[in-house]
């Protein structure tokens, strides 16, 4: 049987914000359809850059990005939501001017009229503690809240594939532990989630598989529960083997 | 005071309050003062000088005044030509000079350069065509009629005042209940989050031009139809522009024409009891006095 196509790949990926400085040095990576992976690595290992750069807000000087089977390397930023992917950044990933629901509306709008009334009554049915204050701006809600706007956001699009850069960062360990709780229930639903993390064991706890990035490569990846307990992987956020090259 | 100043004063402060929107809408979005703002507001009114000259010239008919009004069917024909010229010249400046140095990555101070160049530029060329003399949009006079508490405002200051109130009302619910004006709202707070929540912001970044434009053309035909027209009459009125949109809080529309009218009003006390000579000067006092006690403005948004 032939494999699925991935939902999410990305081949020689080389990015960063300088051509003769790159961040990110060539990965290569394939998510399949309903996948829930961890992208980990210790500071400054370009994780944050590499999603960015997948999400289209941090430049591509070579290889590409493909979607479902389609290549997105040169898509607009503006139509890469319509395409399928959700993107929630780390900091700054809602709208504090507007209210809950003109956040909603505004990631609504790339869809035709007759659903998006639908899809954001769906969006209020699974994030209640939004539906109750409709008009409460967004920049007066707690930190666990803006994250869940900005997850709600994302989703409205009902993405193929949802990409989260440190999603709990800044969040007290109770509201990290709903935040991935809902990471979860949203992957039940067959949303393949690429989730960069610096939480390693909360992300490892939810995902199917680890992804660990050293200085803007790849070095090792493996099932997320043999990885929890993977002695390789404190020595590669240590730093013990930086240039051992572990898995590709 | 009487209420004839309080008349004055919201009568020149709808003016200001109109130009002012457009100058909040730009600056919230594209993050620099646009100094071309009030030279737009001069080419509208030389917009609609020639469209209505022409009509007049053409069908004597639409010359004719209009029930009470000083005016014909010709000039808002040449309002609604001036609101697209000036829409369409404010796409072609910023597509020569604002996009290219946007694209570039260039500092707010070289755009802010730019647009002293821009301004410089458009006005020359008006003074060129037009020259500097005066010119009217009618030369019929109109009586100013006795209102509540025995001020007095003619048909045509009563329809700019009432077209200045419609105009805020409609951007206000443009900005808030339709799509482009969500996205606009969205571009002015964080344009790499606007994009990836799939709003266009080349395309907003136009629309906003467009829309300051057209209140720019607007003002400028009022400007020129309550007062006259000269090619540095967006200029002069820079000043007072400024002042309203940051005392109204950068951003807000209903904000830039409350804070029109207030200056309306402080320029229209300033010449009741103070002096004439001292008129522009309050523009100035109330921006230091805005920038140095409260410059988030009525309505802005509070940074922290």
């Amino acid at each position: 049987m032939p494999s699925p196509v991935p939902a999410l790949q990305t081949i020689g990926l080389v990015a960063g914000y300088e051509r003769d400085m790159p961040i990110v040095r060539g990965i290569d990576l394939a998510v399949a359809p309903g996948e829930l992976v961890a992208i980990l690595g210790p500071n400054g290992a370009g994780k944050s850059t590499y999603v960015k750069a997948i999400a289209g807000t941090v430049p591509i000087f070579d290889g590409s990005v493909v979607l479902a089977g389609q290549d997105m390397t040169s898509t607009p930023l503006h139509l890469r939501s319509g395409k399928g992917l959700g993107f929630v950044p780390q900091t700054e990933n809602i709208f504090t001017s507007l209210s809950i629901a003109e956040n909603l509306q505004l990631a609504a709008d790339i869809l035709p009229k007759a659903v998006r009334g639908l899809r954001i009554g769906k969006i209020y049915e699974m994030f209640p503690d939004l539906a109750g204050r409709p008009g409460l701006k967004a920049g007066q809600l707690s930190g666990g809240q803006r994250q869940m706007l900005a997850v709600a956001r994302a989703l409205i699009i009902e993405p193929q594939v949802l990409i989260l850069d440190e999603p709990s960062a800044g969040l007290s360990p109770k509201i990290v532990g709903s935040v991935f709780a809902m990471l979860k229930e949203i992957n039940a639903t067959g949303v393949t989630i690429v989730l960069v993390e610096q939480n390693v064991k909360a992300a490892l706890t939810v995902a199917d598989r680890g992804v660990i990035l050293v200085e803007g490569q790849l070095r090792h990846e493996g099932p997320a529960k043999d990885l929890a307990s993977d002695p390789l992987l404190a020595e590669l956020y240590l730093g013990a083997q930086p240039e051992k090259k572990l898995v590709r | 005071m009487n209420a004839q100043v309080i008349m004055d004063g919201l009568i020149a402060g709808s003016m200001i309050g109109l130009g002012a929107i457009g100058i909040t809408l730009t600056y919230s979005i594209l993050r620099f003062a646009n100094f071309a703002h009030g030279d737009m507001i001069s080419w509208a009114a030389y917009f609609a000088l020639a469209t209505s000259t022409a009509l007049g010239t053409l069908a004597p008919g639409l010359a004719e005044p209009l029930g009470p009004f000083s005016f014909g069917w010709s000039l808002p024909v040449g309002l609604l030509a001036a609101i697209i010229c000036t829409g369409l010249l404010a796409l072609l400046v910023d597509w020569l000079l604002f996009a290219k140095l946007r694209h570039r990555g260039g500092a707010v101070i070289i755009l802010v350069m730019a647009g002293f160049g821009a301004a410089l530029t458009l006005r020359s060329f008006l003074e060129f065509v037009f020259t500097s003399k005066p010119a009217y949009f009618t030369n019929a006079l109109q009586i100013a009629r006795p209102l509540l508490g025995g001020a007095r405002a003619t048909p045509d200051q009563l329809l700019g005042l009432g077209i200045a109130v419609v105009l805020v009302v409609v951007v206000h619910l443009a900005m808030t209940r339709t799509s482009a004006g969500r996205a606009m709202r969205a571009v002015s707070e964080n344009q790499a989050l606007a994009g990836l929540a799939g709003v266009n912001v080349a395309k907003t970044i136009r629309i906003a031009w467009v829309f300051g434009a057209g209140l720019a053309a607007v003002a400028g035909v009022m400007a020129g139809l309550l007062v006259q027209i000269r090619p540095h009459m967006g200029h002069d009125l820079l000043l007072p522009l400024f002042a309203a949109a940051i005392l109204g809080g950068i951003g807000s529309v209903p904000g830039a024409m409350i804070a029109g009218l207030i200056i309306g009003l402080a320029e229209a006390l300033c010449v009741q009891f103070i002096g004439a000579e001292w008129r522009a000067a309050v523009s100035f006092v109330v921006l230091v006095a805005i920038l140095l006690l409260w410059p988030q403005g009525l309505f802005g948004k509070r940074t922290t």
